[in-house]
């Protein structure tokens, strides 16, 4: 099953994606970890997440670029987070995709979903606060937008997390930890 | 508890007076009312405006404390969080922060409406 859950910041994506995970029951789960850790900031960011998957049994792949060699076989669940850092890696980072990030990052979603179980990206809503930036950051606007459309066309499930309460856009969560998956 | 969100010039404020029949005086304002009003409030609207006067006054919310002093307040809060990550620290960490208090809230609230365009959705409970 691929699922794609989406909110905006401090909506309580991550910790909805992990518990999904959870719900699942398809193990062994991998973290994909995509938050390069550039300052303090990050780094707590960082390690709040790690707090709060702490007991919930994953291993973590840090992957700032090229998703599509890295492998994940033998692992029922894969839980990628974050799509916006990923896309902005890619875009920003030095030896990443650049132009064509796109299409890289849905080739290496192809990759890893060939290979697993389950897979859920967690994304972020970034389009809606009404400030037209400078063309740099409307590319990345645009790249992460696609990509999340791209993503949303292909999963089964689809959900926007609206402080901690899942809006469903796209199938349902009434299958998920029913044994029917 | 109730919690209503949506964008900034959704139609919040007069959903929650047609939708729980609540005049204009039963609605306090977050962004300028006395801090301790919120205990006290049948509804507060611009609570994410509450959460950053907290912030910069250098105090935390209390989920407890307004379940014991006030726990049938109705709240209303933009949706923040929705953008391209600000560049000034402080407004960074005010929406994250406003987001986890409004998380925390909605958690324990009973309903949890959502505005788009004036029309209200009920996303939890109701």
């Amino acid at each position: 099953m691929l699922i794609l859950v989406s909110g905006g910041s401090g909506s309580g994506k991550s910790g909805f994606a992990e518990d999904l995970v959870l719900k699942l029951h398809k193990k062994p789960c991998l973290y994909i970890a995509t938050m390069v850790p550039f300052d303090e900031e990050c780094d707590r960011r960082i390690m709040r997440h790690r707090r709060m998957r702490a007991d919930k049994g994953f291993d973590t792949l840090e992957c700032y670029l090229d998703l599509k060699s890295r492998d994940v076989t033998g692992y029922g669940t894969v839980l990628l987070e974050c799509m916006s850092n990923l896309t902005a890696n890619e875009i920003y980072q030095e030896g990443g995709a650049g132009s064509r990030c796109v299409e890289e990052i849905l080739t290496g979603i192809r990759h890893i979903y060939s290979q697993c179980t389950h897979l859920i990206i967690v994304t972020n809503e970034i389009f809606s606060d009404g400030i037209e930036y400078e063309e740099e950051t409307r590319k990345y606007q645009a790249c992460l937008g696609q990509i999340n459309q791209k993503i949303a066309a292909w999963a089964d499930l689809v959900v926007e997390v609206v402080y901690s309460v899942p809006v469903v856009h796209k199938g349902t969560l009434d299958e998920i930890g029913k044994g029917a998956l | 508890m109730i919690l209503v969100t949506g964008g900034c010039f959704q139609g919040k404020k007069n959903y929650v007076r047609e939708k729980f029949g609540l005049t204009a005086e039963e609605l306090t304002d977050g962004g300028t009312c006395p801090m301790e009003a919120l205990y006290s409030a049948k509804a507060l609207y611009h609570f994410h405006e509450y959460v950053r006067r907290l912030m910069e006054a250098g105090e935390a919310f209390s989920l407890e404390g307004l379940k014991e002093k006030n726990p049938d307040i109705l709240l209303v809060t933009n949706e923040l969080g929705y953008g391209v990550v600000p560049t000034d620290r402080f407004d960074r960490e005010y929406r994250e922060k406003t987001g986890r208090v409004c998380c925390q809230i909605a958690k324990e609230a009973k309903e949890v409406h959502r505005v788009v365009c004036g029309i209200g959705t009920v996303i939890k409970g109701g």
